[in-house]
């Protein structure tokens, strides 16, 4: 994507009203460039316009979001997907993420901060909620009873860095990325590096409590 | 050599020497022998039927070959016969052994007390009682399907499933013809040698005759009463799920329209059926046996997360990572927590709160923040009551700290620092 150019989104809801909000939200921001309802109608389209970001509902029949993602990820690896939840339940978007989704937001995001992190996942940064922190900071949580069950940890996925624990943390406080690096006297560049590490440790490691926490809901 | 034959074959091309043999399944009367058979040889389907039928005259010899081919031929489009597949199958394998044991005494007693057939019949009978268990046990998912069709249109005697008087007349007359048969069989009982062979013979004719002549409403009762009883089960679901609308949202919904001029009002009502539903989809079955005493530190944090938002209109949004039981010193946090939000809520000005909460092996953290208007800490008077000794006052005295934070540009922060005891981890 250039720079100056605005970044191409794909709308995926299967609420009319929703995308229509959206639309209404986006417009002038960003280039929306379609929109579907439904799983098999959205992998073609995608496919087919291969956008800079998906704006993918996390809860839809016929697989949900999860489908539309693992399609087209093997065909467009390109194009990045900012999930959208209504809950913000961690547990409804944390399959998402680890499916490879840059971040999620919730519905209830103000215009501004939706354009924000569009793009910010155009760039190819991760978008945390506040909720996704908290998640994060519980499951790579060094509880000792916990580390006795678990398997040797590969230091490289399976644990945060102390910086990135502080981000997180900030994240969870309710601190914007900018808050963040006048709080920690760093580039918001740093910021984003560091989030963006977060979630490939995220995506790619398979801690204990990680797995453990996911099957136990089923998201596996 | 696996391969389907309808997909090779072309149906009606009679005389086609290199068909394989089997068992046909469209048009089947009962295994589908005579018609494979029939396909088999290029001849019509009626004549192997008649020949079948006369063949079952000789000391059931009809029958007899009819079972042992409806267990050996496989099914058009099936690999393997249903023999095959049972004697793979161990339980399958057991079921067939004891069978075989009680039709084999069965047969014992029968030739013993001399029934009045011939004893080849008897052995011949015994067999397709064994190959009949072979069938049921054995028979694909497929054929299973279209013999329980069979035996469901055979015991309403809808033959071609036209029900009507051909079908009643033919129930009837076929139980009325069992009853007659009984009854004189029972009737020469007197002054007879084995006069329990008739007896026997009798009830069972009767029974069948009873059975013929009362099944079809039997049937329809029974499957009426399942039907009924689904019925029921979906009412009561609906039921349940219309009361709890009803007495939830229905009744915010009212509410929100007489409290239509006040936006903060609206909202409230809003996030409160929100929760309320969201609670409610995720454990219908807890739902309304609230909890008199949560007992930890983060249901209490949700407590005071829809206190104030019920209170005041503003959304709380509580992050709580880890979970501690509450003991003194976490109830005085969370009062703090409490009084926190609770200010926020009052004075900042913005519709928006976080809450964090963190709990470490060595210390639980609180932070309360919001983007609004800030105040100068340093300013307020000692004597109010609100943050000196509800916060800083009350974290002090259980061995915590309380640091507030604010600025007209970044809003209030109010950070809670409270140790833990070790022994709980």
């Amino acid at each position: 994507m250039n720079v100056n150019q605005r970044p191409t989104v794909f709308l995926v809801d299967d609420h009319a009203l929703i995308r229509a909000g959206l639309r209404a939200e986006l417009s002038g921001h960003v280039d929306v460039i379609g929109e579907a309802d439904e799983v098999a109608a959205a992998i073609e389209m995608i496919i087919e316009r291969s956008p800079d970001v998906v704006l993918l509902d996390v809860h839809m029949p016929e697989g949900g979001g999860l489908a539309v993602l693992r399609a087209v990820t093997k065909v467009r690896p390109n194009v990045k997907f900012l999930a959208l939840s209504v809950s913000d339940a961690a547990e409804d978007v944390i399959a998402v993420v680890r499916a490879g989704a840059r971040g999620y937001v919730t519905k209830s995001i103000e215009g501004p901060e939706l354009v924000e992190a569009i793009t910010r996942t155009a760039a190819g940064d991760a978008v945390f909620s506040r909720r996704l922190a908290g998640f994060v900071l519980d499951a790579f949580a060094n509880r000792p009873q916990e580390n006795s069950f678990a398997p040797a940890l590969d230091p490289e996925l399976d644990q945060l860095t102390p910086r990135e624990i502080e981000v997180l943390r900030l994240i969870a406080r309710g601190y914007s990325y900018r808050d963040i690096a006048g709080q920690l006297e760093i580039a918001v560049k740093t910021v984003e590096s560091h989030v963006s590490a977060v979630l490939r440790k995220l995506q790619l490691s398979n801690r204990y409590q990680l797995t453990n926490w996911a099957t136990e809901r089923h998201l596996l | 050599m696996k391969f389907s034959a309808t997909s090779i074959l072309r149906p009606d091309t009679p005389g086609r020497p290199q068909r394989p043999l089997r068992r046909k399944a469209d048009g089947a009367l009962l295994g589908g022998v005579c018609s494979g058979f029939a396909r088999r040889l290029g001849i019509s389907t009626r004549s192997v039927r008649i020949f079948t039928v006369i063949l079952a005259l000789f000391f059931a010899l009809g029958v007899a070959a009819y079972m042992t081919l409806w267990i050996l031929l496989p099914r058009q489009g099936e690999a393997t016969s249903i023999l095959t597949r049972t004697v793979n199958d161990r339980r399958d394998k057991e079921i067939l052994f004891a069978v075989a044991i009680a039709v084999l005494t069965l047969l014992i007693a029968f030739i013993t007390m001399g029934v009045g057939l011939p004893g080849v019949t008897l052995w011949f009978l015994a067999l397709c009682c064994l190959a009949a268990v072979m069938v049921w046990r054995g028979a694909s998912n497929d054929e299973k399907e279209s013999l329980s069709q069979l035996s469901t249109d055979l015991a309403k005697l809808r033959i071609g499933r036209n029900d009507g008087w051909r079908a009643v007349a033919l129930r009837t007359g076929f139980g009325i013809v069992f009853i007659i048969w009984g009854i004189s069989l029972m009737s020469r009982v007197s002054g007879e040698n084995g006069a329990a062979k008739f007896v026997l013979g009798g009830a069972c004719a009767l029974v069948l005759g009873l059975f013929v002549l009362f099944a079809p409403w039997w049937i329809r009762t029974f499957q009426d009463l399942s039907t009924e009883r689904r019925a029921r089960m979906r009412a009561q679901d609906r039921a349940d799920m219309a009361a709890h609308v009803h007495d939830s949202v229905m009744q915010t919904l009212s509410l929100i329209q007489r409290a239509a001029d006040d936006p903060q009002e609206v909202t409230r009502l809003a996030r409160q059926q929100e929760r309320d539903l969201r609670s409610w989809l995720a454990n219908p079955e807890k739902f309304g046996a609230q909890s008199t005493s949560s007992r930890t530190l983060s249901q209490s944090i949700l407590d005071v997360e829809s206190e104030v938002e019920d209170n005041y209109g503003v959304s709380v949004d509580a992050v709580i990572v880890g979970d501690a039981p509450l003991d003194d010193s976490l109830l005085a946090l969370i009062a703090a927590c409490r009084e926190a939000t609770l200010n926020a809520a009052k004075w900042s000005g913005t519709r928006e709160v976080a809450v964090f909460v963190e709990v470490e092996h060595d210390k639980v953290s609180v932070f309360v923040r919001d983007t609004g208007c800030g105040f100068d800490p340093t300013a307020v008077a000692a004597d109010r009551q609100g943050v000196t000794g509800s916060i800083i006052e009350r974290m002090r005295r259980h061995g915590g700290t309380a640091t507030i934070t604010s600025s007209p540009e970044t809003g209030t922060e109010v950070e809670l620092q409270l140790p833990r005891a070790s022994h709980s981890s």
